[in-house]
């Protein structure tokens, strides 16, 4: 009976399962080996190498070509006959070598002999001038062993001499027999050194088995030569789901030349970054290991796949084309994603706050720029812009401005009136399109022009006092500065202020006289200045202005609201606080200018007009729109997008709702006083862009301080003055801080532009400057320019006067200039070359120069003391042009000559010195100087 | 001797570098002017005394002068197209004299790094102030009787303003060029430019005030002298 098997199983099909599961473990594990080894970056850095290795095949073969090969050749041939004679004398210069050896053992005694008597010498000379100092009669002893070890040593001295000199001649020799060769090896050497470096670089990128062990896999963990690269950033962190976590940025693991030279036309991600003086060299302003890359481009800094680290394509085709090269698809869970190339200017105002404009950041500085003029800030709330102003004019007198019947034209369609206009349209937009709604907003229209012409007072404004010549007016407006800010009839290229055409068919000429001749009598908080007109100015001024007619305009007919929309709008407005029944009710007491009035009220409260413009009952009322203050990192879930097939993108969103404000209804079924309000600016795609660069830049992102650009106080106050040029658009007349003026596109003659202000801070008095700002005169008066009177407060001159001084370089005294000591002998000097230079035949003030023409009307130089600072008038007088270009000033120094070589000894540098110094003493009503210095004399500014 | 004879070999080597091709043209003409001549606006010089002085019987504007054999002085005629080649600028300096409190010459031609001595031959301050485009713009003043002072435009420009702010009458104006094509008309109404050679080119004419005019000349070679005939109406 054969013996029952023990067990309870059956061994081959537990062999066969046992082998099943051996086999998929092993399949697992080698997939696992697998997955783990085949990454993506890997690929990448492959490429890499073999582009570097191409390049340096490159170089090579450039390097072989730059080799003179017959210099080579006939050096190789040199060289090889060299050696050959070399070998010939083999054996002499091995005896050479071998006499040299023991030549040298020789010395080595002699030497060591030399040195044991010198120390001899010393220790003999010690004793005897010890025991001749202490009359011990061991002296003579000692004199005696003094004298023969030194005689002794002397011996030797002469020897080792002798040898030296032996040894020398043998080891020239034994060099000279070498020495061509050697020669010759040194000048092949040197020939061949850029091939050989570029050949040692293609055999260090050429494959080999040794990289391909270090990279194989499960080898690859000892020292891969393809690894990861990263910047780790001490000081920043990345959000990961509400966890603070270092960031870390492995972009340079794919993005492998992008801070090296020579990659600037490799394929992406290869290429090198732009403007490495600027990013990524350690000499820049934002060197990669402590800026990183996601700082600024945002993305997912620890990813190393294409799609993981959050790349954004820059339009729909790029989309579809990455999707299909690299399967790429949008990072759902990373917020922070790529900015597109043109947006990545916002992130620079993470680090550089409480600036006006960002250095080089062009598309970031227009896009804040834009949003000042266009009065953003007045709706929405953005932290660190809380200082700007309300963009539109102040309606406190409006009534005495315009008519109701303009009122309504304006506000149904302000671009009919100007297309320059920056007031956007309100009413008639795609979401107010249906019969019913256009009546609905012409109520509204209706209302806010009642209200207005109720709720304003009237200003008192006076007719102009003598006729106006309309032709006279229109050369004033064109030649006393108006165009700096405004543009008339073709005429101008400045949108800071509004354009004045078509100004008869909005107010009258009394209006325009008395804005004229004071703006801040109408309106106090205007930033029009004074131009210090004179009443037939001002009513020249007037005469031209009212005679521009839109004619179109005036022919449109007002707006006549239904009287049924009015009670709609009363009604709705009632039923949001009571029950229907009694809003009927109330509306039923209302009188129809009652109804109006309040229709007017609440769509101006709906509308947020008081935004841009003071209107009365307004006065404390709070912005309507969304603060904006982090919108750089909204939360792309909370942007309503609709029913609107557009990229879900936070900067898709921006530029479309920048675009057609209202678009976002579209499709939406929604009450009135739901619908988006935000009015329409007809912004163009390049305008939009930039304020969608504007909008991402807003973020509370902390960034730790010593990351960011701090500013000094002086560099803190120049930002302040930075803010009141823009203000008061200074560089509208004057080339300032890098912006040349705008009136100089189109004055002709440089001479007849208003003055270059760089560097005023140099070149006038503190004092002055203050005093000047508050209070203009006329410095220059062939000008038809105006400098006006903007009604500066204390501070604001103030904070001007550190601007100006600051921006160059200047420290703010008020003290008032301290004139150097001069000589009387200078002076006399400076006063006989004054005269000699004819100074006064320009600069001389009187009305008989006046009618002579421009340059005779050159500054007084009497205001030179009070004025001007020493030092610049130096740099003046040398030569005008580079100060200020154009200027009808000529230099009498021309590079650096005088035509005087007999005053002071014909130095230029002490003439113009005397002139300067001749200058500051000059004196009104005579042509000579006071015949005393000055009473405190003190030397002159270091 | 020797050194003689290699100097004059120098000499003839310098001579014959600088004269015509054989077969180079020369280009000459007149500029008619048309109509009567604009009555010259008197100059009020009282701004200096001592351009009144010398000018006792008074100055009248010299923006348009017309000849007596009614023709135009003052034009500033050019080759404007056409020229191939490089022509270094000559050493020796254009003068450009400020005399009488008026501009000699009022019109001329320069070329480009050519230098321009300016001379002052008045007692009074002058300012010469440059007003080109394409080079650098130059003020210099001259207060002393006699003084020169040298200069230079680095780029081509017809044509480039000379103003002096403290006479404002005076002004004048250069045709500066990178090639000698050019001449002036003089009281003939004569203009001529010498050593062109073969070419299809197309010549201006410049005047203050009535401006520019142009003309296709086509040089066939060999000595030829071409006559142009301009004209300008008044």
């Amino acid at each position: 009976m054969p013996k029952e098997n023990p067990t309870l199983y059956s061994v081959p099909k537990t062999t066969m399962w046992f082998a099943i599961v051996s086999l998929i473990l092993l399949g697992s594990l080698i997939w696992t080996v697998y997955a783990d080894y085949a990454r993506e970056w890997k690929t990448w850095q492959r490429q890499f190498v073999r582009l570097k290795l191409e390049k340096a095949r490159a170089e090579l073969a450039q390097a072989e070509q730059g080799v003179d090969v017959k210099k080579l050749e006939e050096l190789n041939r040199r060289h090889a006959e060299a050696q050959k004679s070399l070998a010939a004398r083999r054996a002499e210069i091995r005896r050479l070598q071998k006499d040299l050896a023991k030549r040298d053992l020789e010395l080595g005694k002699v030497r060591t002999r030399a040195q044991d008597l010198k120390q001899y010498e010393d220790s003999y000379k010690y004793y005897f001038e010890e025991y001749r100092l202490h009359r011990d009669p061991r002296a003579a002893e000692y004199e005696a062993k003094l004298g023969e070890v030194r005689a002794e040593a002397e011996k030797v001295k002469r020897e080792l001499e002798g040898l030296e000199a032996a040894r020398e001649i043998e080891a020239r020799q034994a060099d000279e027999y070498q020495a061509g060769e050697k020669e010759l090896a040194i000048q092949i050497e040197e020939l061949v050194k850029a091939k050989k470096t570029a050949a040692a670089k293609v055999k260090k990128l050429n494959p080999s088995l040794v990289t391909e062990l270090l990279n194989a896999p499960m080898l690859d963990f000892i020292a891969p030569t393809l690894r990861i690269q990263q910047v780790v950033l001490e000081d920043l962190r990345d959000d990961y789901h509400f966890i603070q976590v270092q960031k870390v940025d492995r972009c340079t693991t794919c993005h492998l030349g992008i801070d090296q030279k020579g990659f600037e036309d490799a394929p992406q991600p290869f290429r090198t970054h732009p403007k490495p003086e600027l990013f990524l060299s350690p000499s820049s302003p934002h060197p990669i290991e402590k800026v990183g890359c996601t700082v600024c481009h945002s993305g997912s800094g620890h990813a190393v796949s294409f799609t993981e680290a959050a790349h954004t394509p820059r339009n729909e085709e790029q989309m579809k084309e990455w999707q299909k090269k690299y399967r790429w698809r949008p990072m759902e869970k990373w917020d922070a994603k790529m900015l597109p190339l043109d947006h990545t200017e916002a992130s620079c105002a993470k680090c550089h706050r409480n600036v006006v404009e960002v250095p080089q950041a062009e598309r970031l500085n227009r896009g804040r720029r834009m949003a000042e003029t266009y009065g953003c800030f007045g709706c929405h709330k953005i932290e660190g812009f809380e200082n700007r102003w309300k963009v539109g004019p102040s309606l406190f007198n409006v009534q005495s401005k315009v008519k109701a019947d303009w009122l309504t034209r304006w506000l149904a369609d302000p671009k009919s009136f100007r297309a320059s206009t920056r007031m956007p349209q309100i009413f008639h937009l795609s979401n107010a399109s249906a019969p019913e709604e256009k009546k609905i907003n012409d109520a509204a229209i209706e209302g806010i022009a009642a209200y207005l012409m109720k709720n304003s007072d009237a200003a008192e404004l006076a007719e102009p006092p003598v006729p106006g010549d309309a032709g006279r007016g229109r050369k004033l407006v064109e030649e006393t500065g108006c165009l700096g800010c405004h543009t008339v009839d073709g005429k101008g290229t400045s949108r800071f202020g509004p354009e004045l055409s078509g100004l008869g068919s909005k107010t009258s000429a009394a209006w325009v006289f008395t804005w004229v001749k004071d703006p801040k009598h109408f309106s106090p908080d205007t930033r029009m200045p004074n131009l210090r007109l004179t009443d037939q100015e001002a009513s020249d001024i007037a005469a031209y202005l009212v005679s521009l007619k839109n004619e179109a305009f005036e022919k449109t007919p007002p707006v006549r609201p239904e009287p049924a929309a009015v009670d709609w709008l009363v009604l709705e407005n009632f039923k949001k606080t009571m029950r229907a029944s009694e809003a009927e009710a109330e509306l039923a007491k209302m009188s129809p200018e009652a109804k109006l009035q309040f229709v007017g009220k609440s769509s101006i409260a709906h509308q947020g007009c008081y935004a841009c413009h003071d209107i009365k009952g307004f006065e404390e009322a709070k912005p309507i729109g969304t603060e904006l203050s982090d919108h750089g990192r909204k939360d792309i879930h909370q942007l309503d997008f609709g029913l609107i097939h557009i990229e879900h993108t936070r900067h898709g969103w921006f530029f479309q709702k920048l675009k057609e404000p209202r678009i976002f209804d579209r499709g939406k079924v929604k009450a009135y006083y739901e619908k988006l309000r935000m009015p329409d600016f007809n912004f163009t795609d390049e305008e939009a862009g930039a304020l969608v660069t504007f909008l991402l830049s807003l973020t509370r992102e902390e960034i730790p301080l010593e990351m960011q650009r701090l500013l000094n106080l002086k560099e803190q106050a120049v930002e302040s003055g930075r803010l009141l040029v823009s203000k008061f658009n200074c560089q509208g007349c004057h080339t300032l801080d890098g912006k040349t003026a705008e009136v100089r596109g189109f004055i002709e003659e440089a001479g007849n532009a208003p003055p270059v202000i760089d560097g005023e801070g140099a070149k006038v008095q503190q004092k002055w400057l203050h005093e000047f700002l508050r209070q203009p005169v006329t410095i220059r008066p062939w000008l038809t320019y105006r400098m006006p009177t903007f009604g500066f407060s204390d501070d604001h001159a103030k904070e001007l006067v550190e601007y100006f001084s600051y921006l160059a370089g200047e420290d703010v005294s008020y003290r008032g200039l301290e004139l150097p000591d001069v000589s009387l002998e200078k002076l006399g000097d400076g006063k006989m070359l004054f005269e000699k230079f004819q100074c006064v035949k320009c600069h001389k003030l009187d009305k008989a120069s006046a009618m002579l023409g421009a340059s005779f009307l050159a500054p007084d130089l009497v205001l030179s003391k009070a004025r001007l600072q020493p030092d610049w008038v130096i740099e003046w007088l040398k030569d005008p042009q580079v100060l200020q270009e154009g200027t009808m000033m000529p230099t009498f120094f021309p590079d650096g000559s005088t035509p005087l070589p007999d005053v002071l000894g014909g130095d230029p540098q002490q003439q113009i010195e005397a002139i300067r110094d001749y200058l500051f003493r000059y004196a009104p009503d005579e042509d000579a100087p006071a015949e005393t210095p000055p009473p405190a004399p003190v030397t002159p500014k270091s | 001797m020797k050194t003689m004879l290699a100097l004059g070999v120098a000499f003839a080597l310098i001579f014959t570098a600088g004269l015509p091709a054989a077969d180079a043209a020369t280009l000459a003409g007149k500029v008619a002017f048309e109509g009567t001549a604009p009555v010259a606006e008197k100059m009020a010089m009282d701004a200096d005394p001592t351009c009144q002085m010398l000018h006792p019987d008074g100055a009248v504007a010299d923006d348009v002068i017309v000849n007596s054999n009614g023709t135009l002085k003052n034009v500033f005629v050019y080759v404007k197209e056409g020229v191939t080649g490089t022509f270094p600028a000559p050493t020796d300096a254009v003068q450009f004299d400020q005399h009488g409190c008026q501009y000699t010459p009022k019109v001329f031609g320069i070329q480009v790094n050519q230098p321009l001595e300016i001379i002052n031959s008045d007692n009074t301050l002058h300012n010469v102030h440059a007003l080109p485009q394409n080079s650098k713009e130059f003020n210099l003043g001259m207060p002393i009787q006699g003084m020169k002072l040298k200069k230079t435009f680095t780029s081509p420009e017809v044509m480039v303003k000379i103003k002096c702010e403290v006479h404002p009458w005076m002004s004048a104006y250069a045709g500066v060029l990178e090639h000698p094509f050019y001449g002036v008309t003089n009281e003939e109404g004569a203009f001529e430019i010498k050593n062109l050679p073969p070419g299809n080119y197309v010549v201006e004419t410049w005047h203050e005030k009535y401006g520019a005019q142009t003309q296709n000349v086509t040089i066939a070679g060999a000595d030829e002298a071409k006559e142009l005939a301009f004209s300008y109406k008044g």
